[in-house]
């Protein structure tokens, strides 16, 4: 196929096509951890590509009868899925006590929605306009209390977290 | 090389580069590549600010201001492209393609044994020991993987057996999960 292309001349830089759920040329899908959810994205996504694949596959035919030849138990050849644990998905925000009047805002859980706190915490630090740092693995402090405004604030940022996902732990104890 | 790579771990630092460092490594890169001339300045534009990416084992990659990885090397070894780049701009690398059995070994990081090489399915582009190559598979039309030739493609024929090609950066592995960096 490759030839092809020499022949016909393309304009570089080529575009290339990429699954959604797997990153591979979807050529390759096949041979990912989970090609049964990279078939549904092709279908879904580039209806062309799939019938392509789909096609191409069914002309080469006698791979049924190779499938069965070949083992299935694993080996050095399989590529080992990946275990995603998608743990609850939910953002927790609570308020702990700095000093006698202060208070600073803890958010945590940010980061099971794929999201980079680096750049969470400047977002905040610059809508606050207070300081704002990542202090842990998924947890971000922000200096002032401003709690109540998180929860209009995080939804409208990242569409994805609704405010169903935020949850209130209160006033934390020192 | 970036089987055990990850992009939050791995990397050490990121460093903006000179300019006279990133003219020194464009001609680096057009030295070794001189069919990527005609294309060199989409690549790395002259007024783009390059960054290196310096990583664990001694390795760097060039990330171009958009944060995409371009090209990377082993300590002082020569510049290769990434997969992505090299799917953008197949025709820089010489291709030797394996048969279809071997696709599965090669996305999990195997080195190219020689048998896969002269198979049926296979095709194979000659070229001297030493050479960063291309890794095509039967029947598809991107790249699976960039290696090193560890035999020339003579020696591959005549041999038939061990390691034929070094397998550098594969789709899949570590590199090709890494997201484009800030």
């Amino acid at each position: 196929m490759a030839e092809e292309e020499s022949n016909s001349k393309p304009s570089y830089p080529l575009k290339v096509l990429y699954c959604g759920n797997c990153s591979l040329p979807p050529e390759y899908c096949d041979f990912s951890s989970d090609t049964d959810r990279c078939r549904e994205w092709l279908e879904k996504y580039l209806p062309d590509e799939f019938n392509r694949i789909m096609t191409s596959s069914g002309t080469a035919g006698g791979d049924d009868s190779d499938e069965k030849k070949r083992q299935k138990r694993g080996g050095k050849g399989m590529v080992k899925s990946k275990k995603k644990d998608d743990g609850p998905k939910q953002v927790c925000l609570s308020r702990a006590p700095r000093g006698k009047k202060k208070s600073v805002t803890v958010v945590t859980g940010l980061s099971t929605f794929n999201i980079d706190l680096k750049v969470a915490a400047k977002f905040f630090g610059t809508k606050f306009a207070c300081g704002s740092s990542v202090t842990g693995e998924d947890e971000i402090v922000i200096q002032g209390d401003v709690k109540d405004d998180l929860f209009d604030i995080i939804p409208e940022k990242w569409p994805e977290i609704d405010e169903d996902y935020i949850e209130d732990l209160g006033d934390l104890k020192r | 090389m970036f089987k055990k790579f990850d992009d939050k771990d791995s990397v050490i630092g990121i460093q903006q580069l000179k300019s006279s460092v990133q003219k020194g490594i464009r001609t680096k890169i057009i030295d070794q590549y001189p069919t990527l001339e005609e294309y060199i300045d989409t690549i790395l534009p002259k007024k783009d600010a390059l960054r290196i990416v310096k990583c664990q084992d001694h390795i760097e990659i060039i990330v171009n201001s958009a944060g995409d990885c371009l090209f990377f090397r082993h300590r002082n070894g020569p510049w290769l492209p990434t997969l992505k780049l090299l799917h953008k701009y197949p025709f820089f690398l010489p291709k030797e393609q394996v048969d279809l059995g071997a696709i599965k070994f090669v996305m999990s990081g195997a080195n190219i044994m020689c048998p896969g090489l002269t198979s049926p399915g296979a095709k194979i582009e000659p070229v001297p020991q030493n050479t960063i190559v291309a890794v095509m598979a039967e029947g598809k039309q991107h790249a699976l993987a960039i290696g090193i030739t560890s035999l020339s493609t003579d020696d591959i024929l005549k041999v038939n057996k061990g390691v034929g090609i070094e397998n550098c950066h594969y789709l899949n592995d570590g590199l090709w999960q890494m997201k484009a960096v800030k």
